[in-house]
């Protein structure tokens, strides 16, 4: 059981390392926030590794809280992108509609 | 019997590692915004909840009583990976990235090398 959770350890640290390639060379910000978002599902797995290697169901409660937080920055950092994009296409759409009626 | 659900438990917890590495890999190999997203959204959540399961199977040995949360922690990733991902593709698709239009991979030097 050591030699298992030995293994997933490593596997997991080198999906952490493959993400950090994409986060350093993503070539747009969703790519980036992809990237963040493997890394936070990375972290719940190794706090999933842990509590079986030392068998307690203590940390429950900080899986489901480190969950709830990876998932409130990706929707943050989207609707702050989408933001940004819907004023310039609101902007942009009430002046081609001034200008249809001048 | 306990031998039997260690294994058990030592196979989720190999096969939910594996996903979450074809998962990696997908993000780092994939040409596209949406080829990744779509290599991320799946085979993460399948790898998160074998992870979950693994540790119940575990759990279930010693303690009782946390079949509960693991249950609602398996929901929230259930509900909650494609949520975030599908927001992702959508504002992808708004901001009109690059998309991949080539040729299949079979067919393409650069990736079948």
């Amino acid at each position: 059981m050591n030699m298992v959770i030995s293994i997933c350890f490593a596997a997991l640290t080198l999906a952490i390392v493959c993400a950090l390639v994409r986060l350093r060379r993503g070539p747009s910000v969703i790519d980036r926030i992809l990237a963040f978002d493997l890394i936070a599902t990375c972290v719940v797995g190794m706090v999933v590794l842990l509590s079986v290697k030392w068998n307690t169901p203590m940390y429950l409660e900080s899986i489901l809280i480190v969950s709830l937080l990876g998932f409130f920055t990706t929707v943050a950092f989207v609707f702050y992108l989408y933001g940004d994009k819907s004023k310039r296409t609101e902007t942009k759409r009430s002046n081609e509609l001034e200008g249809g009626e001048s | 019997m306990t031998l039997i659900l260690e294994f058990l438990t030592a196979t989720s917890l190999i096969g939910g590692t594996f996903f979450i590495m074809v998962a990696a890999v997908g993000l780092l190999r994939l040409p596209d915004v949406l080829c990744r997203s779509h290599a991320v959204a799946k085979a993460m959540t399948l790898g998160i909840i074998l992870m979950f399961v693994g540790l119940y199977l575990h759990l279930s040995q010693a303690e009782s009583g946390t079949g509960l949360k693991i249950v609602l922690a398996i929901f929230f990733q259930l509900l909650t990976i494609p949520v975030s991902s599908h927001l992702l593709c959508q504002l992808a698709w708004e901001k009109g990235l690059p998309r991949w239009r080539e040729k299949p991979v079979d067919e393409d030097p650069r990736i079948g090398r």
